[in-house]
């Protein structure tokens, strides 16, 4: 079994550390539109994120949150303690089981997002986990991920892109997962260069061809990994590389080892089809996915502020986020919350105690977005339809979380509610409404729900009820 | 610009929304409607086809190995680790050649457990089939193929709503199409709402008989609203209704019959049958097969792929043997998004190519049969890099499922853009 963050382990001084919501706290109300932008920031605004965008404005929280160096968060660190694979090396991890390793990489995603105060950081350790995505569950990827995670995607999510990529490419992780430890000279294998092109940086509309894909290849070789001392870094092996001229994107790249595919990974990143790629996948993720005109310019805006930032992906980020969510909101458009979404914002907002343990990852497996398992390089979709066909998954988490079935996490709906429990259902329910949707429940749909759960039940049993409602709502589901 | 229209149209009155929920201060659990309600012609009233099985091969599946050219030389000196030994090499294992089908063609070994219904003329091979677009990236051929498209400028649905949209045949099942999985898979996506499960015996609501009951009644009241999400929460609790009726785990094929396999896609097999012989309403079922992508350690007659072929054919033969009285008014396709090149690399796999092949399986299948022109693996007659070029679009070959087992003529809404032209390969 691994080691599990203990809900026994959670005091008072947890909940304080994470800014969770406590037995005398209200939840300060904000307008529908900054509820809103903090979904798209965090994984749900706690009251205490409600009460510093009331304090200080939508703009200067994302300026905070886009420096997360300055953000204190022990309470989270604290929670991550027991979990070990995240911190140790490749070589040591694969001497562990597969399920122990993936369960703590998963356990810590998931503690991060629903504790960490850098939330935006969180969504941008996603968004390039996404973007970088590699599955634990094929070949060695389940012990090399982890320094992946750590050395790769955390160290680089709001740094620079062209030091993210490079890192990317340097990855052990990366490298097995699309086979490159097999691309060798005479025969190359394609599949690293190819989703390097198509996936990482230009785009498959980006311009490049087939034949850049081979002379990419041939660049690529001999980039491997370590097999027995030093299992699992990254070596560069000359006997395995193509020693002829190649001629990549209309480069001239002359014999030089590994330097070759430096050089092309440089100019990959630094190229305006790279900058417009990343530019519309923050919009998309952040924004809008609408594909318009106001979408487009917004896109633009953030591929200039790359180039004048020399390639930082906060100086990107914080174009799309004050334009397209503190701005003037006529780009905004309705996004439906993906699974992790779905869990950790539900996690967050209701205060549970929770070791983001097995309950929760099978949760996520059956809504379609177990974390570090999506198979395809092109990695979970950032796709509103995608995400609305499988409901009854979200309806049985709601349910098991609301009613304390879920093992390993934990509600205090009474603490929660605090002098509102039993004070009358609408209440409850509008209270409720108020943190999980940012205003209560529409009236129709407040009336029938309380039509169908009310009468005849016992008042203590009610608020599970409710809450479980609510989090199988329609109205849940948007971000 | 029609089909861009449609897709603003799926966002536009998103937008306003956040205006108007200020407004009024209160959550609206339905969101104005966001899916385009009309974006075809109406519906066309037209009698029920066959059930229509959609099995696609995520990650391009190599159709050089599937089923063999064992009568192309070029075949071997191209593939000297991975080719499968032609059907009279005495050199190989016997259980190590392909199975002949007419003299040119044949099985994968691993495929063999298929022999049988090739055999009855219940299954046909369109070989050197797939699609124009060349850009060997898996998420646009993917993509542009589920669409039913040639470019991306066409409608964001899929080919299979589209037919479901375009075909009214009275059935208001909420099964009437569904897709096996976590998520529907892009060919299911459009005006018609259509829902993923993972397993019908699993579909249920959580929680105790009596509170499932309550939250029921509550989730009937939170999605009785006019949007996307509320049309789909509806769906799922009429499936919920309907699969209550069902006794999923009691089904299993007489004895004596091929077993599913004991995988993902075997027990999606196994439900189709069941739901075929419930009659519960099933007109569409797509099933996703992934694991593909063989660039590394592909495995020749034994390994990587071999393994993924007996799911497939061990599958497939299950289902034929299972409804072997059901099989007129049944009809199933295996597709991929494209093939692998022909020369095998340095890793004992094959990078991504272009042509491939499909699979039709059914009662009115015109099998026993390789459908396609051949066009070749020899210098000259490859396509790009080194690969199969196709000769047949796939559309070609679902336009004519959709024309005759499906009763649906309307090509032009499932495959705008595409003409269909010569064809026959069911009747």
């Amino acid at each position: 079994m691994a080691a599990g963050a203990g809900v026994a382990a959670c005091s008072p001084l947890y909940r304080q550390l994470s800014g969770l919501p406590g037995p005398s706290q209200a939840w300060p109300s904000i307008s529908l539109a900054d509820f809103r932008g903090l979904s798209r920031l965090t994984y749900g605004p706690l009251p205490a994120e409600r009460a510093q965008v009331l304090q200080i404005g939508l703009a200067a929280w994302i300026e905070e949150q886009l420096s997360p160096a300055g953000i204190q968060d022990e309470g989270v660190e604290w929670r991550l303690r027991p979990l070990d694979a995240l911190r140790l090396g490749a070589d040591s991890l694969s001497a562990w089981e597969a399920e122990d390793v993936i369960l703590q990489l998963q356990q810590g995603a998931l503690l991060r997002q629903v504790y960490s105060r850098r939330q935006l950081l969180e969504r941008m350790v996603e968004f390039w986990t996404d973007h970088f995505n590699i599955t634990m569950r094929k070949g060695d990827g389940w012990f090399l991920k982890p320094a992946d995670d750590r050395e790769v995607v955390r160290a680089h999510a709001l740094g620079d892109f062209g030091e993210l990529l490079w890192a990317s490419a340097h990855s052990p992780a990366m490298l097995v997962y699309l086979d490159n430890q097999a691309n060798l000279k005479e025969a190359p294998n394609e599949n690293y260069a190819r989703e390097l092109l198509e996936l990482h940086t230009l785009g498959v509309e980006g311009g490049y061809t087939q034949q850049d894909v081979m002379e990419l290849a041939r660049c690529l070789t001999g980039w491997t990994v370590k097999r027995h001392f030093w299992a699992g870094q990254f070596r560069f092996d000359n006997d395995l590389h193509d020693p002829g001229s190649k001629r990549p994107l209309g480069m001239q790249i002359r014999p030089e080892g590994q330097r070759e595919a430096e050089r092309v990974l440089q100019h990959l990143a630094e190229h305006p089809a790279t900058a417009l790629r990343l530019a519309r996948k923050l919009v998309r993720r952040f924004v809008t996915e609408q594909e318009d005109q106001s979408a487009a310019a917004l896109a633009e805006r953030a591929v200039q502020a790359l180039r004048k930032t020399n390639g930082s992906i906060a100086g990107m980020l914080r174009v799309v986020l004050l334009d397209g969510l503190a701005g003037a909101r006529t780009i905004w458009g309705p996004k439906v919350k993906r699974p992790v979404d779905v869990v950790a914002s539900a996690l967050r907002l209701l205060g549970a105690d929770t070791d983001g343990g097995e309950a929760l990852q099978q949760a996520l497996q059956a809504m379609g977005q177990p974390p570090f398992q999506w198979p395809t390089p092109d990695g979970p979709p950032d796709d509103s339809p995608f995400w609305s066909t499988n409901l009854l998954p979200r309806w049985n988490f709601a349910i098991a979380l609301a009613r304390n079935e879920m093992k390993g996490t934990r509600l205090d709906l009474p603490t929660l509610l605090g002098p509102l429990t039993l004070s009358s259902p609408q209440a409850e329910l509008d209270s409720l409404g108020e943190l999980l949707l940012g205003v209560p429940l529409g009236p129709p749909q407040r009336d029938l729900l309380l039509a169908a759960l009310g009468p005849g039940q016992d008042p203590a049993g009610l608020p599970s009820l409710v809450t479980a409602g609510l989090l199988a709502s329609p109205a849940y589901q948007w971000r | 610009m029609r089909f861009a229209a449609e897709r603003r149209e799926f966002f536009q009155v998103l937008c306003q929304c956040p205006q108007h929920a200020q407004a009024t201060h209160y959550a609206r659990s339905t969101w104005p409607a966001w899916m385009p309600r009309l974006a075809f012609a109406p519906a066309k009233r037209g009698v029920r086809g066959d059930v229509l099985v959609v099995v696609f091969l995520r990650g391009a599946a190599d159709g050089l190995n599937m089923v063999v050219p064992h009568g192309e030389p070029t075949y071997y000196t191209n593939r000297p680790t991975l080719a499968i030994p032609r059907p009279d090499d005495r050199k190989a294992a016997g259980s190590s050649r392909a199975v002949d089908l007419e003299g040119f063609f044949g099985l994968h070994p691993a495929m063999a457990a298929l022999l049988p219904a090739w055999q009855e003329g219940h299954l046909a091979v369109v070989h050197a089939c797939g699609a124009p677009d060349d850009s060997r990236s898996h998420f646009k051929a993917m993509e542009l193929m589920e669409r039913g498209l040639a470019d991306l400028g066409g409608p964001a649905s899929g080919w299979i709503n589209r037919h479901l949209a375009s075909l009214d045949t009275g059935n208001t099942s909420p099964l009437r199409a569904i897709g096996f999985g976590e998520a529907a898979p892009r060919s299911l996506r459009g005006v018609i709402p259509v829902s993923a499960l993972r397993s019908i015996a699993e579909f249920h609501l959580g929680g105790e008989p009596e509170i499932a009951g309550l939250l029921k009644g509550g989730l009937a009241g939170l999605y009785s609203g006019d949007d996307l999400l509320a049309g789909i929460g509806r769906e799922t609790l009429r499936i919920l209704e309907t699969v209550e009726q069902l006794d999923p785990q009691g089904y299993r094929p007489e004895s004596g019959l091929p077993a599913y396999p004991a995988s993902d896609f075997g027990a999606a097999l196994r439900q189709v049958a069941m739901l075929v012989r419930a009659e519960v309403g099933l007109e569409v079922a797509a099933i996703d097969l992934g694991g593909w992508d063989t660039h590394f350690a592909q495995g020749a007659s034994d390994g990587l792929m071999a393994g993924l072929l007996a799911d497939l054919a061990g599958g497939l033969s299950a289902l034929h043997a299972d409804l072997a009285d059901s099989l007129s008014r049944l009809t199933v396709v295996v597709m991929t998004e494209f093939g692998r090149r022909v020369q095998e690399n340095a890793s004992l796999g094959t990078d991504h190519g272009h042509g491939s092949l499909m699979l039709l399986l059914g009662g009115n299948v015109e099998g026993g049969k390789v459908h396609g022109s051949w066009p070749g693996l020899s210098q000259g007659q490859l396509f790009g890099p080194g690969d199969l070029a196709v000769t047949t679009d796939y559309r070609e070959v679902l336009a004519e499922v959709c024309r005759k087992r499906l009763n649906n003529p309307a090509a032009d809404q499932i495959f705008p853009g595409f003409t269909p032209g010569r064809a026959g390969f069911v009747r």
